[in-house]
């Protein structure tokens, strides 16, 4: 039998009179890899949740699974049928063991009176791993493993019992986070699962996996679906022009490498401590640095070791003072702003309105008398959310009702408006959409035009090959390489540094 | 600004658009909080107008004189202040439960300075205070340099100050310490009100002008918000946690003194024994106004649980006096549960939101791109008028939520990334 494992016709979503899905068809071949591609906004991530059960779809979309007719807006009926979702976060828990993380959706294999069969949940842990092509201790903490190995066992939970037959994975951004060598990793975990016969619907952005790992890809747009065509009949270009309507505007368009006459404003001398060695490097006025490198080189530690969140050995100068290790305020004071990564964990603060996470840490221009003037603090930020094009409801909404990249730009703006010498940041637009991508470049670009001199550590080899005037690829915890713009510097380049690197 | 021009259409003008649209539609884009929610920030108001009105037509004689209510207002003093030292630690994400015994050994102090020197007692109510500021500088200290959690350190704290007491005043009431002209301090009645609640609300005034209105009070809800991201945006976390915690010893040492002057005695179970109602009165007051601790709920929420404890009494004679344990025990279960059901209830409308926002987002794609930069210009508008939403989500909801219950969320709830890390933040602020 050729029944596809999903098929969905007719699918239209409204919202409060607005249409988001628009009659979208979708079909996922037997042992099929799909990919779901489109802006932020297209459609996908509604189409994602009226699957899950979510959402209900708007009468006449109908759907079957394997043949078998499936009720939309169901969770449950979604689950019966072999549907299952693993979502970017991964809902893992660190401190806990793989087995202890696996069982968490299922029963524990069970003796009188109530004790645990360790044993057997230990072996029943490592064949479910097998599945997904996983081996390791089963014992190991989750929060020891990589990211690729995380999304590996967060998918062995997701897989239902292989006696229930074959099922419908729907994997949502699960590389967003990753570098490129732990990548190719999970996308072999991808096609190991679809030798096995399942279904695969990956929701992702980057294009390049896309069009690596899928033999469908359904693009949407304004939530109608645009293209169905198959991976090989495509390319990255034509790809793009799908999502996009039109030709993406290409990179800021920065062109030539700030001329080494200039000052230097930020010196790194022989900085290390954890994975980082020894790293020095000089960032000049208007100069923009970028730090690349595979996770393990180095490159996830410098940010933070510049910020002061962690400690470091080593001389670290800005624009003339010396600062003290694991101490942000002084490196505040000297002239060094940052943009921490992780933004919920180091950057914001949920229980505050965008007003208060923007002054944080500065507020003495808004005191008169000793006390907080709000009106003269709320035109400041109002100004910020204009210059930076912040959408939020107002000065004094939550931060936590803005979109991720919105957040991240409430973050640049509590660094800029210190009018600060040097800025570092840490994977500034991790996880933030396309347009809010784009914007954020811009400003970092802007930000130099008045001699700022900015660090960029970054896991987007595209993002640093548009910014930067020349980058730094660690590895082993030293820089490695490094590419200058005017001669060699691209996306490709990076990558290939950074995977050259690691094997020397 | 050019610049400007050249970010906002390709950044966000087609979300500015769709803000501006849905604003032209609907009144108001803003977050709505379920109406349970908007009452229950009232509920210590309410709770205290229905104690007035059902104890007040039961003993109208009795309840609704002057002097039951000064009485109420004047005995309730000295515990509002323990609660006032109380709260400041706690914006900060810091548990200081020495605050009782803190009280009573500044009690200690005056009572054995008092009957025992001659040094004038308005030098010993100024050292006294000072050296419980220090005494709450040493917890401050066990706290952020050997990383005891704040509850543990507190505690520890609070016994070794309770043997302090014991020692000093040999386990006896200390009496006759004090003139005439400074119990007279305690006593006085001003314009009809018992001088104590004039420093009560000079005391209260001050704490909520430095709380809500100064860098200090600002950079102290941050750190109770988001301890990691304080000390990066250039906080010194340490100084602010030492300051607290110095400054709830000096007011709960202030509160000692009060005590001095209105009772003029010193007895064992002065100080530890308030510890509880403070706490209550804490954290049924941050579940009040703005949702996070905060002076004038705990001071709303303190007295409405005072003049329920006082009605009772009256209405049922001499044998109740059990009823104040169980009426504070039940009060701090309920405003801590009412906390969680706030926040159970903003997240189920916050997912309802999220929805709409998600419905908002797909919304804004293409068609706006071209044109964006003239909408995004109009959306700048309703943007700015649409100011001043605050949640009830906050330290205080987030104190009922506790670190068992946030490590288990993010297994059960994988499917709401930002709200688990985000209570978990909490929890782990609480539990420090």
């Amino acid at each position: 039998m050729n029944e596809p494992a999903l098929e969905i016709r007719n699918l239209s979503k409204t919202f409060s009179g607005q249409v988001v899905l628009d009659r979208v068809d979708l079909v996922l071949g037997e042992a099929e890899v799909h990919a779901l591609v489109g802006q932020n906004g297209s459609g996908k991530s509604t189409l994602i949740k009226v699957l899950a059960g979510y959402h209900q779809p708007d009468p006449g979309a109908s759907a079957s699974v394997a043949g078998r007719p499936l009720q939309l807006g169901s969770a449950s009926a979604a689950h019966d049928s072999g549907i299952r979702f693993v979502h970017q976060d991964l809902g893992l828990v660190l401190e806990l063991s793989i087995v202890e993380n696996l069982m968490l959706t299922r029963p524990y294999p069970r003796a009188f009176p109530g004790r645990i069969r360790w044993r057997e949940a230990r072996l029943l842990a490592a064949r479910m791993l097998a599945r997904v092509g996983l081996e390791t201790d089963v014992r190991r903490p989750v929060g020891e493993l990589g990211l690729a190995d995380r999304t590996g066992v967060a998918i062995a939970r997701a897989l239902p019992d292989p006696a229930l037959g074959r099922a419908v994975l729907v994997l949502d951004e699960p590389t967003a986070s990753l570098p490129s060598d732990e990548v190719e990793r999970l996308l072999a975990t991808i096609r190991r699962l679809r030798e096995a016969g399942n279904g695969i619907l990956l929701v992702s952005h980057h294009l390049d996996e896309v069009l690596d790992v899928a033999d469908q890809i359904t693009v949407l747009r304004d939530g109608r679906r645009v293209a169905s065509t198959a991976g090989a009949g495509v390319d990255h270009d034509g790809l793009t022009r799908l999502i996009v309507g039109h030709d993406l505007m290409v990179s800021t368009g920065r062109e030539e490498a700030v001329a080494s006459t200039e000052a230097g404003v930020l010196h790194l001398d022989e900085v290390a401590g954890g994975t980082v060695r020894s790293v020095s490097v000089t960032v000049r006025r208007g100069e923009i640095v970028g730090i690349a490198g595979l996770t393990g080189s180095g490159r996830e530690a410098l940010g933070a070791m510049v910020s002061g969140r962690l400690p470091r050995t080593g001389d670290l100068i800005v624009d003339g003072t010396a600062v003290a290790p694991a101490d942000p305020a002084a490196a505040l004071a000297a002239g060094l702003a940052f943009v921490p990564g992780e933004r919920a964990r180091y950057g914001t603060f949920a229980s505050m309105t965008v007003r208060h996470n923007v002054t944080m840490g500065s507020l003495r221009r808004h005191v008169r008398r000793g006390r907080i003037d709000a009106r003269s603090e709320r035109r400041e930020v109002q100004r910020w959310i204009e210059e930076l094009g912040i959408v939020t409801r107002g000065v004094d909404a939550p931060i936590t009702s803005l979109s991720g990249g919105n957040q991240q730009k409430v973050l640049v703006a509590r660094a800029l408006r210190l009018e600060p010498k040097a800025l570092v940041l840490d994977d500034p637009t991790a996880g933030i959409d396309v347009k809010a991508r784009e914007a954020v470049h811009q400003i970092i670009e802007r930000s130099t035009e008045s001699g700022l001199a900015v660090l960029l550590v970054s896991t987007d080899s595209d993002e640093l090959a548009r910014l930067c005037d020349r980058v730094l690829v660690m590895s082993h915890g030293r820089v490695a390489r490094e590419i200058r713009r005017g001669s060699d510097l691209s996306p490709e380049a990076i990558d290939h540094a950074q995977v050259a690197a690691t094997a020397a | 600004m050019s610049t400007q021009a050249s970010v906002r259409p390709t950044a966000d003008g087609g979300h500015s658009e769709d803000i501006a649209g849905r604003a032209g539609a609907q009144p108001a884009p803003r977050l709505r909080q379920p109406i349970s929610v908007v009452l229950g920030r009232y509920s210590a108001l309410f709770l205290l107008a229905f104690f007035i009105v059902v104890f007040g037509a039961l003993e109208p004689d009795l309840f609704l004189s002057a002097s039951t209510f000064r009485i109420t207002f004047s005995e309730g003093v000295v515990t509002a202040v323990v609660a006032l030292a109380f709260l400041i630690p706690l914006a900060a994400g810091t548990y200081d439960l020495s605050v009782g015994a803190m009280m009573g050994t500044s009690l200690v102090m005056m009572n054995w300075f008092g009957a025992n020197t001659d040094i004038p007692i308005g030098l010993v109510a100024v050292g006294t205070v000072v050296l419980c500021c220090l005494i709450g500088l040493v917890s401050g200290v066990i706290i952020v340099k050997f990383r005891v959690n704040s509850l543990i350190a507190t505690l520890g704290v609070s016994q070794v100050l309770s043997a302090v007491t014991l020692k000093v005043s040999n386990n006896r009431q200390i009496t006759g310490a004090f003139s005439a002209g400074f119990t007279n301090l305690g006593e006085k009645i001003v314009w009809g009100v018992p001088i104590v609640v004039l420093y009560l609300l000079v005391l209260a005034a001050v704490i909520w002008f430095v709380l809500e209105h100064t860098p200090v009070g600002r950079y102290l809800f941050a750190v109770g918000s988001n301890p990691e991201a304080a000390r990066l945006a250039g906080l010194s976390t340490t100084r602010l946690t030492y300051g607290s915690l110095a400054a709830s010893g000096g007011i709960a040492a202030i509160a000692g003194i009060i005590y001095a002057m209105r009772v003029g005695a010193y007895s064992e179970q002065a100080g530890p024994g308030l510890l509880f109602p403070a706490l209550a009165a804490v954290f049924f007051g941050a579940s009040q106004f703005s949702g996070r601790p905060n002076v004038w709920g705990t001071l709303v929420a303190y007295f409405a649980l005072a003049f329920g404890v006082k009605g009772l009494q009256l209405s049922f004679g001499p044998g109740t006096f059990w009823i104040q344990p169980l009426f504070q025990g039940m009060a701090l279960l309920v405003a801590v549960g009412l906390a969680s059901r706030q926040i159970a209830q903003t997240k189920r409308s916050r997912r309802t939101q999220a929805a709409a926002a998600a419905a908002e987002a797909e919304q804004a794609a293409a068609p706006a791109a071209n044109d964006g930069g003239q909408d995004a210009a109009s959306a700048a508008e309703p943007n700015s008028a649409g100011k001043s939403v605050t949640t009830a989500k906050s330290v205080a909801a987030g104190l009922s939520v506790t670190a068992e219950e946030s490590e288990k969320r993010p297994a059960s709830d994988p499917a709401t990334p930002g709200e688990s890390t985000e209570t978990a933040g909490v929890a782990v602020d609480a539990a420090k």
